[in-house]
């Protein structure tokens, strides 16, 4: 139970007379409506005639549909360490990792599934990827007949990698996961000519 | 009790433990890896170093000893002065870090570990930012060391934890420190796998990501799963664990330090002993049989069919033909509601322990020890809480009988009425018991899995795993310890407290503890049960 000394009561406040005839409010509306109004029939700045014309957008910046990038070998980027789902706050990136099938890498997703609808399209798994495997790409026309069919799966996050990859290739393309620990090879590591000389090598776990 | 100063600040401390105990015991984090406090010192990891107020030979002056000293080889003195927050000690711990992630691969991101791994936590504490090493990193393959466990060499700090638990725990000796230098390693013997029973807790003690469980291997990721405090029922030594789960899944046990009982440890068959929760097989709803008719009737439902049924044979039968049978899975909360149900219904009824799981010869650790160098004890009595139920059993006083009496007298038709709960992990129906089904015109069965027994039965209430039920286990020593459930159970099915509690009449929700308050009329023990101290992060 709440104790009555802990309950605040908040009365609405009275309206004015004029608050409570309205017309000054209508009055203000309209007011930035016309104006608007009067600007597009001057000059037609702001309708893009979709789809006959598309927007020009920022290629590098546009938060549309999902991709998982390959590597130069064609493999999937990915490397489960789900730092996407991890740092998703719409929670719609469901991984199932598994051991990889390539000496040069520990894990890669067995499963990987983007709930498109339930994605705010934030860019933050694409921020916290460490391998740069996940982006977001400028793809924004998505449709889909059913909710099933707007959770992407691991090929069709691949197949938008496909799409995409001439209009806006991988960051950083030479990243084929973190290796490390079971290979003898060292090309996980992040080329020092990527890396500003401070932070090479740095990294703290 | 000794008292010593830490940073200008005055602690009173166990005698005889280290200086690094002590400093963490009064709560401070300082950054240690070879040290564990169920382990012998060995002093080589350098991390917790000290400054220590010393007399000066010369004057007798006191003052700040001219080198650093490892806290976690220093036994506390009365009026001891030490300090860890000065530059000097802050340097060192700093060149220490950098040391340990000199050939560290630094994949946190694919590391199972990563989340609860001291290397990363104390990184970001006291380590440098950056790496000054320039040459490539050694590069050593994972090893499969055993059945169960991986080792990955290069992400190693070499603190021998678990060269140390083989030798002084376990008592097997698998594991060993070969090469020198920087191309030491922790390796088996040729042939020689790291199979004992207790070999999980190296993953445990690992405070690194080094030694890795193949079970848990990519499963998920620390931070997703929630832990429980949870006793374990693998045996009636009754270890502390935590349960790691997650969306209803239980993912791993983890043993929770218990000075009274496993300290620090638990074994195998316990640890990965949880894989029957999730078995298909579990009975999911009740089931109430009339005739030939079988229904599935509602949870509101239950107390009033089961109350009556029972009722009505006893006006017709007498209240000496009716049985129960308690399980030793049971909580001692849920056997103390049965027992009350049962004896309010049928005051001249019969009350039977179930049988009592036992397998092999107790064994105790290290391998061959005996008397007060037993460190750890697993014994051959599979079930948590024989000793809980024997004291309710003890408490209802009246006709108690053992479960070979049981079946005896219910083979020569002394009961027409039974209740009998299994929620045994294995198959536990034998076909003595089997048979035993048909001696019942009334049978409520309360179990885990299907089994023989469900074919006569009247009424089949679900019963539900550990994980799922709360309550408290008396372990093999008489400790009296509760757990909290995890995880809901599967589908419709409902925790056995809750429908006892509202089969027995009782007024709102079941917890255990509301039902121990009630016990401990009857049963005053039950008025406190032991829960283990809770320790830090760092603690061990």
């Amino acid at each position: 139970m709440i104790s009555e000394a802990d309950i605040i009561r908040i009365d609405q406040p009275e309206l004015t007379a004029s608050e409570r005839m309205y017309l000054p409010q209508i009055v203000d509306g309209m007011k930035t409506t016309l104006r608007h109004l009067g600007k597009n029939l001057l000059k037609n700045t702001f309708t893009v005639q979709y789809p006959e014309q598309k927007r020009d957008l920022r290629l590098q910046n546009y938060r549309g549909v999902h991709r998982l990038n390959r590597d130069e070998q064609g493999r999937v980027a990915c490397v489960a360490c789900y730092m996407c789902s991890t740092a998703c706050p719409a929670h719609c990136i469901h991984i199932e990792a598994a051991e990889s099938p390539w000496p040069d890498r520990e894990k890669y997703p067995a499963k990987f599934d983007i709930d498109e609808l339930r994605c705010i399209y934030c860019g933050m798994c694409e921020e916290a990827c460490p391998v740069d495997a996940i982006e977001l790409t400028p793809q924004f026309d998505l449709v889909g007949r059913t909710r099933e069919g707007m959770i992407l799966d691991k090929e069709e996050l691949l197949a938008v990698f496909d799409q995409t990859a001439a209009m806006k290739p991988r960051k950083n393309p030479h990243v084929t996961g973190y290796a490390g620990t079971g290979s003898r090879s060292c090309s996980c590591e992040i080329p020092i000519s990527h890396v500003p000389p401070s932070a090479a090598g740095a990294s703290a776990p | 009790m000794p008292k010593i100063t830490i940073d200008n600040q005055e602690i009173e401390c166990c005698n005889g433990v280290p200086v690094l105990q002590a400093a963490l015991e009064a709560g401070r984090d300082i950054p240690h890896y070879c040290y564990h406090p169920g382990l012998s010192v060995v002093a080589s990891c350098r991390l917790c170093l000290m400054e220590m107020m010393m007399p000066n030979p010369k004057t007798q002056e006191l003052q700040w000893s001219p080198k650093l000293v490892p806290s976690c080889q220093t036994p506390v003195r009365d009026g001891m002065v030490v300090r860890f927050d000065s530059e000097r000690v802050r340097q060192s711990q700093a060149t220490c870090m950098e040391f340990f992630l000199l050939n560290h691969p630094l994949d946190c991101p694919v590391c199972d570990q990563a989340g609860e791994c001291h290397l990363q936590d104390y990184s970001f504490k006291f380590g440098k930012p950056e790496s000054r090493m320039v040459d490539q990193k050694l590069v050593n393959p994972k090893k499969d060391i055993g059945p169960n466990t991986l080792l990955y060499q290069d992400r190693c700090v070499m603190c021998t934890r678990c060269v140390r638990f083989t030798d002084e725990i376990s008592g097997t000796h698998e594991l060993c420190m070969v090469n020198r230098g920087s191309r030491t390693e922790i390796d088996v013997f040729p042939g020689r796998p790291l199979d004992n029973p207790l070999q999980g807790n190296v993953v445990d003690i690992c405070p690194v990501g080094s030694l890795l469980d193949k079970d848990f291997l990519f499963k998920r990721r620390v931070w997703e799963l929630k832990g429980t405090p949870s006793i374990c029922p693998g045996c009636a030594t009754g270890c502390a664990i935590r349960i790691d789960h997650a969306n209803d899944k239980v993912y791993r046990l983890k043993p929770r330090f218990n000075p009274k009982v496993n300290q620090w440890w638990m074994c195998d068959e316990g640890r990965f002993g949880f894989k029957y929760v999730h078995n298909k097989k579990r009975i999911r709803s009740p089931l109430v049989r009339r005739g030939y008719e079988t229904l599935t009737p509602s949870w509101e439902d239950i107390p009033e069919i089961v109350r009556f049924r029972l009722e009505e044979h006893v006006r017709e039968k007498g209240a000496a033909k009716v049985a129960a049978v308690l399980s030793p899975f049971m909580a001692c909360e849920e056997a103390w509601l049965l027992a009350r149900f049962v004896r309010e219904i049928a005051p001249q009824s019969v009350l039977a322990m179930g049988p009592v799981p036992m397998e092999g010869e107790d064994q105790f650790f290290p391998v061959g020890a005996k008397g007060d160098a037993v460190r750890f004890t697993i014994l051959k009595e599979k079930c948590p809480n024989r000793r809980g139920v024997e004291m309710v059993l003890h408490a209802a006083g009246g006709d108690i009988v053992t479960f070979e009496q049981f079946t005896e007298r219910s083979g020569k038709g002394d009961f027409s009425a039974a209740w009998i709960v299994g929620g045994y992990p294995k198959p536990w129906v034998d076909k003595n018991t089997a048979k035993m089904g048909a001696n019942f015109e009334l049978l409520v069965l309360q179990d885990l899995f299907v089994n023989e027994l469900m074919a006569g039965a009247a009424i089949v209430l679900p019963s539900c795993a550990w994980v799922e039920r709360e309550g408290s286990f008396v372990n093999a020593a008489g400790l009296i310890q509760s757990f909290e459930r995890a995880i809901d159970p599967p589908d419709t099915a409902r925790r056995d407290g809750q429908y006892l509690y509202e089969i027995a009449g009782l007024p709102g929700l079941y917890t255990g503890e509301r039902v121990r308050e009630r016990m401990a009329e009857a049963l005053p023990a039950f008025a406190k049960a032991y829960a283990a101290p809770e320790l830090p992060v760092h603690a061990h």
